[in-house]
């Protein structure tokens, strides 16, 4: 009787084990349709809208390397041409021409619109958030993995997210962005899928407010450059250099 | 006129590059250029009531990079201030000079070679951490024809240096700055709105000032100092040491005998050196962002009304510090609250500079800004308190966004305290300001 206990609690941990693995397998292929290389520059513009108020948009260029380096350069619009992000891992530095340094501050303060810091400097679930799988649903009519993330650490952007991961080809559908009491923030809607230097990348992520449904922004991915950027690009102190 | 032909003239400049969607030659890709026009006026609200500020300010700044690893950049900054015409009750000293100005903001030649990369020319250079505050911002002289109330990158004065950051390794720099431009902060004269309380002398000679001449230029009194910054685990510090002369003159005092007269006392203004040692730290331990601060001064001079004081001045080293945090509450407002304290190392009795209170003056600064209508209001309050003796500053001001390009701003600068306290002295000074900028 003991041993057939002991033989299901250990079968009952080893297929725990294997779906909590097959869980984050399929985080990091979804990463992937993010992260078209480990070394690149994207322009992302990101339109931002509210009720029947005209869309503004907002110009970005992001230089990626590795798993953690995001540099992020504002390019429009002009009252915000100068500025620049740099997320080094969990650590993030906003540089303002008017105050000449980069000054430190957390992932979670609002960039643009429903737009968090988090949203364009980290895009990294699987490194951020433990994923287990919670079921299978259908989104717009597609088959969709569902999995829940919870944060690995409190530096991060949302204390948890609600995924949904295509079964064909593995790829972000649809996200629920939490905060750490529970509250659902912002709902997010990945498409726009195209072929982009041999790897099937999402160009549009939109995000909506969960209380004010009028409220959306939209992050365009545009023109994509794969190059070996400089290590020093990702220094806080070369930011006002690349100014 | 000028103000539509000079926008005229920005347009033509910037609209080719919006108008023509073919790729831009190799040259254009390769030059930014940006700017703003701003209208900035403010109100004086007591003693009588008066336009104090009707300021049109122009700022172009451009960028050429050669190549990665070699660029010039250049700003220039130039402004009429209309409010001399407006009203008579500054003075001509004060209309001389602050009427008009036209400066050489940034001039220079960026080169990188491999983890070096050099920064030569006009420029400012910023260390520190915290916001809204010196403590270790102590290379550039600063400003203060207006105060503290303009933004701290219009405060700095630019000066002509040499600028190295070696990277030692990942997260590990050290930067060395030499620069033989020592020019002094830039105080209001007499007669200005912000001028600054004047040293009670009580002398019953005839006193004689001499000129604040000291050389802009000079290798001999040339400064420099290093910074080696560190960041490990998300802990961000930085060590530096810097020697310099004091920005701001101070007054030593001599008798020199006039026969058959009496005795004249002499104010001579001079730069005493200075040796600072310091330290910053940053770390976010999300949502929470924590920074902090300190500086030691040594050899730092301070005017004494003690009338036995042989020359007038005592010295003090001093050591400022702050410590500060930054957090957002119910997601959308931003607060961040610092303390610092200057800490004289010995007696205050009987000095008389306004930012010293005490053998340990302390402050709170707080400020807090949040968003509505996404963002396209923004309501912003900073309020600095001296804590020793009440006074304080209170400054709220609301931008609206009114597109990309332009920004309207209303706002208050409004001074509580006693006189010859930091804030207090401004007490008469309280106004209410209107700024209208356009970017491109």
């Amino acid at each position: 009787m003991c041993r057939l206990a002991l033989t299901v609690a250990l079968t009952l941990v080893l297929v725990s084990s294997a779906r909590a693995d097959e869980a984050t397998d399929l985080v990091r292929e979804a990463d992937r349709a993010r992260r078209p290389a480990d070394s690149f520059v994207w322009k992302i513009s990101i339109t931002s809208q509210e009720a029947k108020k005209a869309p503004s948009v907002d110009g970005f260029e992001v230089f990626v390397k590795g798993g953690g380096r995001v540099f992020v350069k504002f390019v429009a619009p002009p009252r915000n041409v100068g500025r620049s992000l740099l997320a080094l891992g969990r650590d993030l530095w906003i540089y303002l021409p008017d105050a000449g340094k980069p000054v430190r501050i957390p992932f979670s303060q609002r960039l643009v619109g429903q737009v968090a810091n988090g949203d364009i400097a980290r895009a990294d679930y699987a490194g951020d958030y433990d994923a287990t799988l919670a079921g299978e649903e259908s989104v717009d009519g597609v088959a969709c993995h569902v999995l829940d993330l919870k944060a690995k650490s409190k530096e991060v952007t949302y204390s948890a997210i609600k995924y949904w991961v295509s079964k064909e080809g593995r790829r972000p559908v649809k996200a629920e962005f939490y905060a750490a009491t529970g509250t659902l923030l912002k709902t997010g809607l990945f498409d726009n899928f195209k072929d982009v230097g041999g790897h099937r990348l999402a160009t549009r992520l939109t995000l909506t407010d969960a209380i004010r449904k009028d409220r959306r922004s939209v992050l365009d991915y545009g023109e994509l450059t794969v190059r070996d950027l400089p290590d020093k690009y990702f220094d806080k102190n070369y930011m006002r250099t690349l100014d | 006129m000028r103000r539509v032909l000079a926008a005229a003239l920005l347009l033509a400049l910037v609209a080719p590059a919006g108008a023509d969607e073919a790729e831009p030659p190799a040259w254009a890709k390769a030059l930014r250029l940006r700017g703003r026009l701003a209208e900035e006026f403010a109100y004086r609200l007591h003693d009588p009531g008066d336009v104090s500020k009707l300021k049109t300010l122009g700022w172009l700044d451009g960028k050429y990079a050669f190549s990665e690893s070699v660029a010039v950049r250049a700003a220039v900054r130039g402004w009429y201030d209309a409010v001399f015409e407006a009203t008579d009750r500054y003075p001509a000293n004060v209309e001389r000079d602050q009427k008009t100005d036209l400066s050489l903001r940034e001039a220079l030649l960026i080169v990188g070679l491999g983890d070096l990369d050099v920064r030569l020319g006009r420029q400012q250079i910023v260390w520190g951490e915290a916001i809204s505050t010196f403590v270790t911002d102590v290379v550039n002289p600063k400003d203060f024809r207006e105060f503290v109330l303009p933004d701290f990158s219009e405060l700095r004065i630019p000066i002509w240096a040499l600028d190295a950051t070696y990277r030692l390794a990942e997260g590990v720099s050290v930067e060395g700055v030499w620069t033989p431009d020592t020019r002094t902060n830039k105080l209001p004269k007499q007669g200005a709105e912000f001028q600054f309380a004047r040293f009670p002398y009580r002398f019953r000679n005839p006193v004689v000032r001499l000129p604040d001449d000291a050389d802009e230029f000079s290798l001999a009194r040339s400064e420099g100092g290093v910074r080696l910054s560190v960041l490990r685990q998300g802990w961000d510090v930085a060590l530096i040491y810097y020697d310099e002369a004091d920005k701001s003159p101070v007054l030593f005092q001599r008798r020199v005998a006039q026969p058959p007269g009496p005795e004249v006392v002499v104010l001579d203004p001079q730069h005493p050196r200075l040796h600072i040692i310091g330290a910053t730290l940053a770390k976010s331990f999300e949502p929470v962002v924590m920074r902090a601060e300190a500086a030691l001064t040594l050899g730092k001079r301070y005017e004494t009304a003690n009338p036995l004081d042989p020359d007038g001045v005592v010295g003090r080293d001093t050591l400022d510090w702050l410590v500060g945090v930054d957090y957002t509450f119910f997601e959308t407002v931003d607060t961040a609250l610092q303390l610092s304290q200057k800490v004289l190392m010995g007696s205050a009795t009987n000095l008389t500079r306004a930012g010293v209170a005490a053998q340990v003056t302390t402050s709170v600064t707080l400020r807090a800004t949040t968003g509505f209508f996404d963002n396209t209001l923004n309501p912003t309050v900073l309020f600095v308190a001296g804590v020793n003796r009440g006074d304080f500053r209170l400054s709220p001001r609301i931008d609206y966004l009114v597109s990309g390009a332009v920004t309207l701003s209303v706002g208050a600068d409004l001074f509580e305290g006693p006189h010859r306290t930091l804030y207090g002295q401004f007490d008469r000074n309280d106004r209410v300001t209107f700024t209208t900028t356009w970017r491109f």
